[in-house]
């Protein structure tokens, strides 16, 4: 197995743990069962607001240990397009 | 008309303006109290109120000096409004404030053109109207139907605007309007209307509204059907509009509030005058204790109002990150502690409050021109709701630092850095330093004897531990318990954390004017005085004051309104010689 397949494999499986974990995060904020919460829906659908969205930003700084901007999940609105966002900070902040 | 007063100071510019309208409670100035009732009478605006502060050019108050007004202080911004509100609210509101809400959505999100043409029609005594609300949807501006759609030349408008103060006579509106149909955070947009800009024939303006209050204050409505805009008009970026919104929001929530402390001052000169004037059984009320201890108790709560209003109006020039949590908290105490001094006031007033004329006829229209305190621009609970999401951040990211703010922030009335709208931020993170102040101030505070001191000294630490119980609570509390489903438990979260802000804020509003030759504020009275009546529990009535603090306030009550000196923390020379 090559060095880039294993690092990969890491990126993904941390991925799904902080799929989970932003799932949970929004079930638990909209009293929803998780696995009712799709990947590719917008979560206003699901009635997320505005100002808890700003918080979520907050929680993922201190979750995963880098800045991210307030209005991350107000400009990717499903779990897909936050968790591809994450994954562009993340590179930036380890880059920087 | 403005270029004359464009380079002095706030100061010196208040001057000029209370000497301009003159004593409130003479009954021959035309441009007080009594003429200001009779257009309330008539429900309509004060014309010769409104001439006058068109020719003293309050709109350039608004205007920042970078597009030739006199904006450089929001606290003097706040000072000179209140010379208005103690006169007329509805010229308060009417000629000054929707204009200021607008100006700041445009220097806050606004391109260079856009903000040269407002700064020209605010300059010139004309207004710009802000259109925001709707009925239907009150405080959720997610919920905003009006829309503006691409359509072939730009954008197409459509849809209503309600209670919108001033927005026929505007020369300009602020509009908030859907640009996107998906719902979230990035589908709305504010947009810049000149009027004389629209072609006919798509623009409805809708019948005035009618209100118990404010009854002066032009409050209308607007639709528009199929009216072609620009795309030009937006302000900043497409589709940005919530930001820019919540953006602006420290400054208004903060300032606007804070003017309304001149109601009061207003209200509770009229009320002692009335009391010293009238004799039951033998003595003047004046010299009943109970009717003293009532004032003195309102006196106390104004100047508490009016020191958290001060430092938070002060943050924004100094922390302004820190400033959408405090704009959230001055919007909900600030209000409710006006709206209750005046509703103790009136108890004292007693039948006197309820008249329509007689010397204390003020005071009814000041009691209902000041209930949009309560829930105009954002709703009391409005403001709790958008605190509460924030509490196990602000736990875990500031309660338990020991850091406090600058001094700079407690000094009321010292220099200020410049203030630039461009730096405001959509939300502090759960960062801020206010709170904190309150244990580093303590640890700071030099030593001294007496009751007001050692009371002072017990309050604070009441507060301090106050708050880390409080983020013992709040770190672990659940999202669900976040919304606006959550329950009364967990708003009164909120209730306790702002009252340990504003603890924080006359704890070290007192320890930094020790030395200083501001002399009352200096003496613990006033500040142990606020912590004693903040520490009431919640749905209790609050507590008179014990006679050590009450004294030292009735003192400076009687001594600033024989002088004519305002009644907030600075004491202003106003105009009049009402005693």
């Amino acid at each position: 197995m090559s060095e880039s397949t294993a690092l990969s494999m890491t990126d993904s499986a941390d991925n799904d743990d902080l799929q989970d974990w932003l799932v949970a995060r929004v079930a638990e904020h909209l009293r929803m069962p998780a696995a009712d919460i799709r990947p590719d829906v917008p979560l206003s659908d699901y009635g997320l607001d505005s100002v808890y969205a700003l918080s979520v930003a907050a929680e993922i700084e201190d979750h995963l240990g880098f800045a991210v901007d307030p209005t991350m999940m107000w400009d990717n609105p499903t779990i897909e397009a936050l968790l591809a966002a994450i994954g562009e900070e993340r590179a930036r902040s380890g880059a920087a | 008309m403005t270029t004359a007063l464009a380079t002095t100071a706030g100061p010196a510019r208040l001057h000029a303006l209370e000497s301009a309208l003159g004593d409130p409670f003479a009954d021959d100035n035309p441009l007080g109290l009594r003429a200001v009732l009779e257009a309330d009478e008539r429900g309509e605006m004060f014309e010769a109120g409104e001439q006058a502060l068109h020719e003293y050019g309050l709109g350039a108050e608004f205007v920042p000096t970078a597009f030739g007004g006199r904006l450089d202080r929001l606290d003097h911004l706040v000072e000179i409004m209140r010379s208005v509100y103690r006169r007329d609210p509805c010229l308060g509101l009417g000629y000054g404030a929707s204009s200021f809400i607008a100006g700041v959505n445009l220097w806050t999100a606004g391109d260079e053109e856009q903000c040269r043409h407002a700064a020209e029609l605010l300059c010139s005594g004309r207004r710009v109207a802000v259109a925001y609300h709707e009925l239907a949807h009150g405080n959720d501006m997610a919920g905003t139907e009006f829309t503006a759609l691409p359509g072939p030349a730009g954008l197409v408008l459509n849809g209503r605007k309600e209670i919108i103060t001033n927005v026929r006579r505007a020369e300009a509106l602020v509009v908030f309007a859907r640009t996107a149909q998906r719902p979230g955070s990035r589908s709305h947009s504010q947009l810049y209307v000149d009027k004389s800009r629209l072609p006919g024939g798509h623009l409805t303006h809708l019948p005035r509204y009618r209100t118990s209050g404010m009854r002066g204050v032009q409050l209308g409505g607007i639709e528009f059907r199929d009216c072609p805009l620009p795309e030009s008009a937006v302000l900043g970026t497409m589709g940005h509009g919530l930001e820019n919104a919540l953006r602006s929001f420290p400054v208004t929530r903060t300032t606007l509030v804070s003017m309304f402390t001149g109601v009061v001052d207003s209200a509770l000169r009229t009320t002692l005058s009335h009391v010293r004037g009238r004799r039951l059984y033998g003595r003047t009320a004046a010299d009943l204790p109970h009717i003293r201890s009532v004032l003195a108790a309102a006196y106390s709560d104004l100047l508490t109002a009016d020191c958290f209003a001060t430092v938070a109006t002060r943050a924004l020039h100094l922390l302004p990150a820190q400033t959408p949590i405090y704009a959230l908290a001055v919007k909900f105490f600030v209000s409710k502690t006006l709206m209750d001094v005046m509703n103790q006031l009136s108890a004292v007033l007693g039948a006197h409050f309820y008249l329509r004329e007689g010397p204390a006829a003020g005071f009814q229209k000041l009691l209902r021109d000041i209930q949009p305190a309560g829930f105009g621009h954002a709703a009391r609970a409005a403001c709790q709701v958008s605190l509460l999401p924030q509490l196990p951040l602000l736990a875990r990211r500031s309660w338990l630092g020991e850091t406090g703010a600058p001094a700079e922030l407690f000094r009321p009335g010292a220099d200020l850095p410049a203030f630039d709208f461009r730096q405001l931020v959509i939300s502090a993170a759960g960062r801020e330093s206010l709170s904190t102040s309150l244990a580093a101030g303590l640890a700071a505070m030099p030593n001294g004897t007496g009751p007001a001191y050692t009371a002072l000294r017990a309050h604070g630490e009441h507060f301090a531990g106050e708050l880390v119980d409080l983020a013992e609570e709040c770190v672990s509390l659940s999202p669900a318990e976040l919304s606006v489903g959550a329950g009364s438990h967990t708003y009164d979260l909120t209730t306790r954390y702002v009252k340990i802000l504003v603890a924080a804020a006359c704890f070290e509003t007192w320890r930094h004017a020790r030395g200083t030759d501001a002399a009352f504020l200096a003496d613990p009275a006033w500040a142990a005085a606020a912590l004693h009546r903040l520490r009431t529990p919640l749905g209790t009535p609050r507590p008179s004051l014990p006679g050590h603090l009450e004294q030292p306030l009735w003192d400076e009550l009687l001594d600033r309104c024989a002088r004519s000196k305002g009644l907030g923390m600075l004491p202003r020379p106003l105009a009049g010689s009402h005693g």
